[in-house]
């Protein structure tokens, strides 16, 4: 085989781990708050969420393939790759491209393994930023687009992840607490009976939309190595086996469930209620909705997060954990720069060893082994279907708040 | 950079108002429907334990058809959208368009 068919084989299996990494990852954006008050059996809500993610997947027939221009120009504005990066078969690409996967990879397994939910789009955009600096030099990077619509780092990445949750937080807040003043009076086991409808019709709702969102960025990336090593040539859609590829890959991810960030995003910000958590919900499908359809892709996760804060402050009396919030902001600040960082490192180690086949594969058993060493460490305190609605304050040391009146 | 920012600005004012519209929206009408369901039920349903009141039956069932129908739509905006089809609104009832 040539050198550019191996890496482009490194590359397609690394996209797809990336692809299950951002299923279980998400996971918790839908489910998290009908898991925590009982709304759905855990296993059931990551099964309901997994095929809602297949579908969905299955449903974005007009997929990004101009994924990477957002963040970088690797490639042209129709999705062909950029020309001088295609000498030796697209090799200089394709190194760029699982470099950049390297380090979004890494920082998904490691936020996971933190319990705290970060945004797979910002590690994947942040793992190629790095790795194109590396490769290409700061002039690779598209830090603002031509200013005339809203593009680039700043415009796609920066601004929109401090203003969704944000968003998020105050259409849930409004909601919550219009809810609460609307059905005081009724008593508390029938709310929650009929509010448990209404979470897993909103939740299957993010599901959805997760599933026609996410699972297009790694059918675009893993489209734009096979252009770059000549294995398909229109820039009008994606290879039916991609997107089936990519629709398992990221469903079954949601199936493992990320249990760890579904119980900080469930039990760890608030005590959840019913009404809380169809409030949080509708809020998070609303804004990532109507988002979209104004062409301005938000992350789910800051949205959804958003929206669990904003059911807390809304509802009265509630108690948020502003420290739990505190870290998952910090994460979310440093989720470009951690990814680039790994994905740059990734780089520079793939081009020291040639570029080629070696330099490829190495960096891919780097990450096999990162994986597997945070996936030991995860054992060491599990968090799995049993034990994800456990009381917070008793098993968080970290976290431990004082009690609250 | 300035025009990214009032062109960012614009979107999320729209964002914000369509999202307070149905992300809050249709909560509150979901709690409407599910506060005239107890009035309909009476006795332990409310905390003041009053009789039932059919009516109260009637108005739940028309708040959650339309909750309901406003979660149809939204479905359909998916799947339409991935078909690269549109919803639209010039007839007031939504239709399916090419975009």
């Amino acid at each position: 085989m040539e050198t550019a068919t191996v890496i482009l084989v490194l590359v397609v299996v690394v996209a797809l781990s990336f692809d299950v990494t951002n299923g279980f990852h998400d996971t918790a954006n839908a489910m998290a708050t009908s898991i925590a008050t009982g709304a759905l059996k855990p296993t059931t809500a990551v099964a309901l969420s997994g095929i809602l993610n297949l579908v969905g997947a299955f449903l974005s027939v007009e997929v990004a393939l101009t994924v990477t221009n957002a963040v970088v120009k690797i490639q042209d504005s129709d999705g062909s790759p950029k020309p001088e990066l295609l000498q030796g078969g697209g090799s200089a690409l394709l190194l760029i491209v699982l470099a950049g996967l390297v380090g979004a990879i890494a920082w998904n397994l490691l936020t996971w393994l933190l319990g705290l939910p970060s945004s797979s789009s910002h590690a994947l955009f942040g793992g190629l930023i790095g790795a194109t600096v590396a490769g290409l030099g700061w002039a690779g990077v598209n830090w603002n687009g031509d200013g005339t619509t809203i593009d680039g780092v700043v415009g796609k990445v920066v601004i929109p992840a401090v203003a969704s949750p944000v968003l998020a937080c105050v259409v849930a807040t409004v909601g919550t607490w219009l809810v609460h003043r609307v059905v005081s009076g009724v008593s508390q086991r029938f709310t929650d009976q009929g509010f448990r409808w209404g979470q897993i019709g909103s939740a299957s709702l993010v599901s959805l939309a997760h599933g026609t969102n996410d699972a297009q960025k790694t059918m675009g990336v893993i489209t734009l190595g096979l252009i770059a090593s000549g294995h398909w040539s229109d820039t009008g859609s994606v290879p039916f086996w991609v997107k089936a590829a990519c629709a398992l890959a990221i469903a079954s991810g949601t199936y493992l469930g990320g249990w760890r960030i579904i119980r900080t995003l469930g039990k760890g910000l608030i005590e959840i209620t019913p009404p809380q958590g169809m409030s949080a919900e509708t809020s998070s499908g609303a804004v990532i909705l109507i988002s979209s359809h104004l062409g301005f892709a938000l992350s789910t996760t800051h949205v959804t997060t958003g929206s669990v804060l904003g059911a807390g402050v809304g509802k009265p009396g509630a108690t948020v954990r502003w420290r739990v919030a505190g870290r998952m902001v910090v994460a979310w600040v440093i989720t470009i720069p951690a990814a680039g960082l790994v994905g740059a490192l990734t780089w520079w180690i793939g081009h020291a060893l040639g570029g080629g086949v070696a330099g490829a594969l190495v960096i891919s058993l780097l990450l096999l082994a990162f994986a597997v060493a945070v996936v030991r460490h995860s054992h060491e305190s599990p968090v799995h279907a049993d034990n994800v609605n456990d009381e917070w304050d008793a098993t968080a040391g970290a976290e431990r708040t004082p009690a609250t009146v | 950079m300035t025009q990214t920012l009032v062109l960012v600005g614009d979107a999320l004012w729209k964002i914000l108002l369509a999202a307070l519209v149905l992300g809050a929206g249709l909560p509150v009408l979901f709690s409407a429907g599910v506060r005239a369901m107890a009035f309909g039920a009476g006795g332990d349903a409310e905390t003041d334990h009053a009789p039932g009141h059919p009516a109260g039956t009637v108005l739940a069932a028309v708040c959650f058809a339309v909750v309901v129908a406003a979660v149809a739509l939204g479905i359909t905006f998916i799947v339409a959208g991935g078909f690269g089809k549109a919803l639209s609104f010039e007839h007031v009832y939504p239709t399916v368009v090419d975009q």
